[in-house]
């Protein structure tokens, strides 16, 4: 200790040169802020300043054919005191909550078998590369195609009645809710079974193997050695599908016949009348939404562990 | 007793295990050694129920284990890369199995604790109880996965080169700690090995796997002794193996006409194998070349500490190794590529006749 502190004193004190050992800490703080420089531009330019502004519009006067920079909160209070508005923020919430219990449902299943159960990688990128398949088309075209799958006389009723399992169609598939939980979910699970087959494939097999030495059943094994140990793919896949979700207009506007409105339909509408501050509200409201959304997620496994 | 009759298990066209019959006495430390790639995992996995042979019965204490899933086996088996549960503190990891198996799990939690303590205890673990597995040393992550085991009170613990992750020294340790906590707990120890020393120091019993069956099963001492053939001899890398055919009382061989030991009685044509012990030859200078015995080329030497381990090459190219135990005289230094004699007392030879072909 003594001995480093002198020779490191030493070659400092020598007409002020830097050690080497300092001499590389320092060109490798360089370096870092070059690598960071592009991302850093860009994110400023792109994210920080435009979200900066959209704040700032929220508060701007707004009257039916244009806006000017006076500040004023009467579009924050029409927005707060509006039923309609105020159910744009529910509805958006319990589509969030649907779409992401369905996408964890069907996800997590698809990715133990991925993940866990083949051990052949070979099979494993082929079945992922499946997954993805769908991507390969728009997707607009992925979300209109669930019209024809879902309308009254669309692709299920026809089977449904040609089997003879039902005498009148159902109307309620398309043009509600669950129109667009179905299109969400077919278009957002890939990115649940993604992150959650990653973290199950690198659990080592001996660990499930000794588990079961121990005398532990399959219910037992998932619940206390693969669950935890996938838990950190499961809040990835979370934050993606509600980051997705939250922000989501295209969906609910092509499969609920306008009658499901997010808060990104709302902020569509808003713009296409060109009532600036009014649709910045609502955005300011989702991003502090999705902050916080993606903040208790974080809360629940620490990632930063997992890198 | 763990009794294992005629198990065979076939990946594709190689065979793992082909006809094995083993029998693991009660109360007992079995070591079985067996090359690399020799199916002695394989093995271990087909007692634990990982795997089930293709034929072939195994039981424990009269019970088929065959059929029957792995957690309900009663088997323990302690991972070569020890397996420990990477999300769980080590207390956590040495309860999994009392808390979370299917048969009598114990609910009581103070029990839990109790017992957790207990065996923490018995392998060298006070007191690190609430660490987490990632920052223990290899050795202590070791004992995590024998205190997981032992918890359960398996009828046997299956050894998966349980020291193979270890240092040198720490190996030693374990292995004098291994025998002792096996004796405490009464249950039979099977322990597999690619390390002739650590299959000799660790077993009541040692269990040569060769060619997919237990080719010996003996005592340490008596097997090296006495192994009944050339292979079993070659496992226990002490001995130099030198094939040839009997003519006129002599081993005709590619290295040179040796003596046998008086009481050989073989005819004239015979194909025999003689292990001669690496400890059993005198290197003498360069002797005539008609004479018996083994001219060979002085290669290098290894110095091992207490003992020296010297190679030389035979006129058909084979190794033939020679050690000496520093306690003896210090050998010369010997010149590289000098022809030397190796001489031996034709005593010492350990004679297996072979089937003629």
């Amino acid at each position: 200790m003594d001995l480093a502190n002198q020779s490191n004193g030493a070659a400092i004190d020598r007409e002020g040169a830097l050690s080497p050992a300092r001499k590389r800490a320092r060109r490798d703080e360089v370096q870092a802020l070059k690598l960071a420089a592009p991302g850093i531009l860009w994110m400023t330019l792109f994210m920080v300043l435009p979200m900066i502004m959209v704040v700032y519009v929220s508060f701007w006067t707004q009257t039916t054919f244009a806006i000017e920079p006076t500040l004023t909160v009467d579009s924050w209070v029409r927005f707060l005191t509006s039923p309609t508005y105020l159910d744009s923020i529910v509805t958006t919430l319990f589509i969030w909550i649907v779409v992401l219990a369905s996408t964890l449902v069907i996800g997590y299943p698809v990715a133990l078998l991925i993940g866990l159960m083949i051990r052949n990688v070979t099979l494993q990128t082929a079945l992922l590369v499946v997954c993805i398949i769908p991507f390969w088309t728009s997707f607009l075209i992925r979300v209109i195609a669930w019209r024809p799958t879902l309308g009254t006389e669309g692709a299920i009723n026809s089977i449904l009645i040609n089997l003879g399992l039902i005498d009148t169609p159902f109307t309620s598939l398309l043009f509600s809710e669950l129109a667009v939980v179905i299109g969400m979910t077919q278009i957002y699970c890939v990115f649940m079974v993604g992150p959650i087959t990653f973290m199950l494939a690198r659990i080592d097999h001996s660990i499930i193997e000794a588990a079961r030495d121990l005398g532990a059943g399959f219910g037992k094994i998932f619940l206390r050695i693969i669950l935890p140990l996938s838990l950190p793919g499961v809040v990835v896949g979370a934050i993606f599908v509600s980051v997705m979700v939250l922000g989501e207009f295209a969906t609910a506007a092509a499969l609920s016949g306008r009658k499901v409105n997010m808060l990104g339909n709302i902020i569509v509408s808003q713009v296409g009348s060109l009532k600036w501050a009014f649709a910045s509200v609502a955005g300011v409201i989702l991003t502090i939404i999705i902050a916080i959304v993606i903040t208790t997620l974080l809360r629940i496994v620490n990632i930063r562990k997992e890198m | 007793m763990l009794a294992l009759k005629s198990v065979s298990r076939h990946y594709g066209q190689a065979s793992a295990l082909d006809g094995l019959d083993l029998v693991v006495p009660d109360d007992s430390y079995v070591s079985l050694l067996g090359a690399s790639g020799s199916g002695k995992t394989t093995l271990l996995r087909i007692i634990a129920g990982f795997e089930e042979p293709d034929t072939g019965t195994i039981s424990l204490r009269g019970a088929r284990l065959d059929g029957i899933p792995p957690h309900k086996r009663g088997v323990g088996f302690v991972f070569q890369n020890f397996a420990l549960f990477p999300h769980l503190s080590v207390e956590d990891n040495v309860a999994f199995g009392l808390r979370y198996r299917e048969e009598r799990p114990v609910r009581d939690k103070a029990e839990v604790r109790e017992r957790v303590q207990t065996i923490l205890d018995l392998v060298g673990l006070e007191g690190l109880g609430r660490r987490s597995v990632g920052a223990i040393s290899g050795g202590q992550k070791q004992r995590v996965a024998l205190a997981r085991t032992l918890i359960a009170e398996p009828k046997i613990v299956l050894l998966d080169e349980p020291l193979g992750a270890l240092d040198a020294n720490l190996r030693e340790r374990m292995c004098d700690e291994l025998h002792a906590i096996r004796q405490r707990l009464g249950i039979s120890f099977l322990h597999v090995t690619g390390s002739e020393t650590e299959a000799l120091l660790m077993g009541d019993q040692v269990a040569v796997l060769a060619d997919g069956a237990i080719a010996q099963m003996a005592p340490p001492d008596d097997l090296f002794r006495s192994p009944t053939s050339a292979t079993v001899a070659r496992h226990l890398n002490a001995f130099n193996i030198i094939s040839g055919t009997v003519r006129e009382g002599r081993l005709r061989s590619p290295v040179g006409a040796l003596a046998l030991p008086a009481g050989i009685a073989a005819p004239d044509g015979q194909p025999m194998s003689v292990a001669l012990p690496y400890d059993g030859i005198s290197v003498k200078p360069r002797r005539d070349e008609a004479s018996d015995g083994i001219s060979a080329r002085f290669v290098t030497a290894e110095f091992k500490g207490p003992s020296m381990l010297s190679f030389f090459r035979a006129a058909d190219g084979s190794l033939i190794q020679s050690l000496v135990h520093l306690s003896e005289p210090r050998p010369p230094r010997y010149e590289p590529d000098q022809v030397y004699a190796l001489d031996f007392d034709p005593e010492l030879l350990i004679a297996f006749p072979e089937r003629a072909h």
